[in-house]
């Protein structure tokens, strides 16, 4: 709903409670389903008040503004109509914000000059399609609120500098012991201010998330706190579900399994919904995240069937095929706490003791430029071309150092026990990746082309 | 007497489960542990412990911790839930019932409670009973996922079960799993053309039409209209030649057009 800022203004006022009590914004904002035309944007406040956010293409003129309808102290808005690929200045409140006056001060234009207290901006996801470089973090296991999470995550700020990040993944257990919506608010929006409220998260439900939620209701504090799409509304096919979904950026499908409490049948809803999104998709690149690793040997072991009560066996022997099957490029998990990072690999579906590298490693160079060579894939949809697995479990706590894990699953070219956050940037046909640890160390890194 | 008992098991319990145990385990253990060492009655605790051994798949202390934590609190809120939850993992659909009517009887508005007895009286053979269940759990949340709705309709005959699906369709969007399940129990209840706009619609929204013509041919041809179902196959073909040159050079999309060409060959 669009309306003259003025008018607006007058309205909200009137319509104001009479209690004079200060409103404090507790969570966010922070920014949810993003898609070159639309965005949710969410926060908290510890009163009742109006959900507004003002808008604009100007830090200085934030002429456009939506409100919710009623009142809450869950601040749900969301935008529609913007500008694909387009930076968006914002602040949220009760009420529009005044139109700019006559004598207003003189606008910035340096893009790195500090916000005005509350004014926040983002970029709208380029239209769907066309290759645009994209910069995304992934941050797997990370909800410890303690000192290793702050230094991953200073880290990354500092890697990143200036370069915004366009999408950024979690990948579940985001926030512990419990996933509460106290362990959340410690974890991710008193950890992450700065990203939450300029890139949007994509997460996915963790064994710990799960303690405080459930799938099948689609209740609890993870399904309370994500605004994520059920429709299709960023791409791909429709779930009907929070617990997966997928979405598209730029020449990038991201498809998110819940490998946690979602049914991991080969004929249950999941997996039809996931074939069906597979073959739908017309993106150069294929990511796919989910919180439970394939193959680890880090703080789970995917070989011990008991372990994870099976999930693991379920997504390497039920689901990976599938994935291998849609071409995917990419598969990031985490629940094992440490790093550990494939070669380029397709068709192994069992125990560690029946990997065979000459059968299921399809390239056996390292992935890097200055080592034996980078990964090089034929541009299309091509079903079991090969991909890279990522365990990246350690953005929050890496395995005991006294009693490490063993690392030694022959699926990996590369096994750490370090904490670190991973770093994906795509640019056209060619995707770099990179885990940099809490030392800011960068431990690996690889390079796939497509050609 | 009894709590003093199930205290000792639990005292073994708690000291060999982390031995065999991943850390993760072992560190939700300690947690509960201490604080169940600072205060003896905590049935929360208690609760808490058995759900932690009910998620790992460790029914029999699980079970343990939820007996402790039904003598000392027996009215609490989640405790029935819980242990019908266990019940029904450990294939005793009875037991669950009971503790879920229990759980129902103090909050009727408990959902997970409700999808929980309508799988346990699916497990017990009572349909009657689950069908009533679903529909109460389905209608009562906002936004019901596709698995609760296709365990419901699988408990339907087809013609109810396709009204059913039309009607939560219309009301929570069109799923895909839910507009599959509808192509199917169009075909099987003789409704061909409403299965046959559905897969128009479907090849309308999507990026990769082909693949639906190319369903919408295959349904024709089983319904034994030929020319109906080469024209859908022509249509797919028209499709998939359409796409961009690295996607239409896949082996996958060359595949497909060589079948194509095939099926829409009036030879055919």
């Amino acid at each position: 709903m669009k309306f003259a800022p003025a008018l607006f203004a007058f309205l909200a006022l009137a319509a104001a409670p009479i209690s004079g009590a200060a409103t404090t914004i507790l969570r966010g904002p922070y920014l949810q389903s993003a898609t070159p035309t639309s965005l949710v944007i969410r926060w908290r406040t510890d009163n009742t008040e109006a959900s507004v956010v003002s808008y604009g293409l100007e830090r200085n003129a934030l002429t456009l503004n939506t409100k919710a309808e009623g009142i809450a102290t869950e601040h749900v808005v969301q935008l529609t109509n913007l500008q694909p690929g387009t930076r968006y200045y914002y602040t949220v409140g009760p009420a529009a914000v005044p139109p700019p006056a006559a004598a207003a001060e003189k606008k910035t234009t340096a893009e790195d000059a500090p916000p005005k207290n509350g004014t926040f901006s983002f970029v709208t996801p380029p239209p769907v399609g066309p290759a645009k470089p994209t910069r995304v973090w992934v941050l797997g296991d990370p909800g410890t609120k303690n000192k290793t999470q702050e230094a991953v995550r200073d880290v990354y700020y500092t890697f990143t500098g200036k370069r915004d990040t366009d999408l950024w993944l979690m990948l579940g257990d985001n926030a512990y012991p419990d996933g509460t919506d106290a362990d959340y608010q410690k974890a991710v929006f008193e950890m992450y201010p700065q990203t939450l409220r300029s890139a949007c998260l994509w997460p996915a439900l963790g064994n710990h998330d799960g303690k405080s939620a459930n799938s099948i209701t689609q209740s609890g504090v993870y399904y309370d706190i994500f605004t994520l799409p059920t429709r299709a509304q960023a791409g791909g096919v429709m779930s009907g579900t929070e617990a997966y979904y997928s979405f598209d950026y730029a020449n990038i499908h991201f498809i998110c399994l819940d490998s946690h409490d979602s049914d991991r049948s080969p004929n249950g809803a999941m997996m039809q919904w996931l074939k069906a999104d597979l073959a739908a998709t017309q993106r150069d690149w294929i990511i796919a995240y989910f919180h439970h690793p394939t193959y680890t040997k880090g703080t789970h072991d995917s070989d011990k069937d008991s372990d994870s009560a099976g999930r693991m066996n379920d997504m390497r022997a039920i689901f990976l095929p599938v994935l291998e099957q849609g071409g995917v490029d990419l598969i990031l998990t985490g629940h094992s706490h440490v790093y550990e990072r494939s070669w380029l690999l397709d068709g192994h579906y069992g125990k560690s003791d029946t990997f065979v590298a000459a059968k299921h490693v399809k390239q056996t160079q390292d992935g890097r430029a200055d080592g034996t060579g980078v990964y090089k894939k034929r541009r299309g949809r091509i079903p079991n071309e090969g991909e890279i697995s990522v365990v990246t479990g350690s953005a929050g706590h890496a395995g005991s150092a006294t009693k490490p894990p063993a690392l030694n699953h022959p699926a990996f070219f590369i096994s750490l026990n370090e904490p670190g956050s991973f770093v994906i940037d795509i640019d056209g046909l060619k995707l770099d990746a990179v885990f940099l640890n809490d030392k800011g160390a960068k431990r690996d890194w690889f390079t796939i082309v497509k050609e | 007497m009894r709590r003093a008992a199930l205290s000792c098991v639990l005292c073994v319990l708690a000291g060999a489960v982390p031995l065999r145990a991943h850390p993760e385990i072992e560190a939700a253990l300690t947690r509960l542990n201490a604080r169940l060492a600072a205060a003896p009655a905590d049935a929360e605790a208690y609760l808490e412990r058995g759900e932690l051994y009910l998620r790992h798949e460790d029914w029999m202390s699980a079970e343990a911790n939820f007996l402790v934590a039904a003598e000392l609190a027996p009215g609490h809120q989640r405790l029935a839930r819980a242990r019908g939850a266990l019940a029904l993992a450990r294939h005793d659909p009875t037991a669950a019932r009971t503790f879920l009517d229990a759980a129902l009887a103090r909050a009727p508005a408990d959902h997970e409670a409700l999808a929980l007895r309508a799988r346990a009286a699916v497990a017990a053979g009572d349909l009657a009973a689950a069908k009533r269940d679903y529909a109460a759990v389905i209608d009562a949340l906002p936004a019901p996922p596709p698995e609760l709705v296709l365990a419901h309709l699988a408990l339907l005959p087809p013609d109810a079960a396709l009204a059913r699906l039309e009607q939560l369709i219309d009301r929570i969007g069109p799923a895909l799993v839910l507009q599959l399940r509808a192509l199917e129990l169009e075909e099987t209840t003789g409704r061909i053309d409403a299965a046959l706009v559905r897969l128009d619609r479907l090849a309308r929204a999507s990026e990769r039409p082909e693949h639906w013509l190319r369903r919408r041919g295959d349904l024709l041809a089983r319904q034994r209209r030929p020319e109906e179902a080469r024209r859908a196959y022509a249509a797919a073909l028209a499709a998939a030649r359409a796409l961009p040159d690295w996607l239409r050079d896949s082996p996958d999309t060359r595949r497909l057009i060589s079948e194509l060409q095939l099926a829409a060959s009036p030879s055919t």
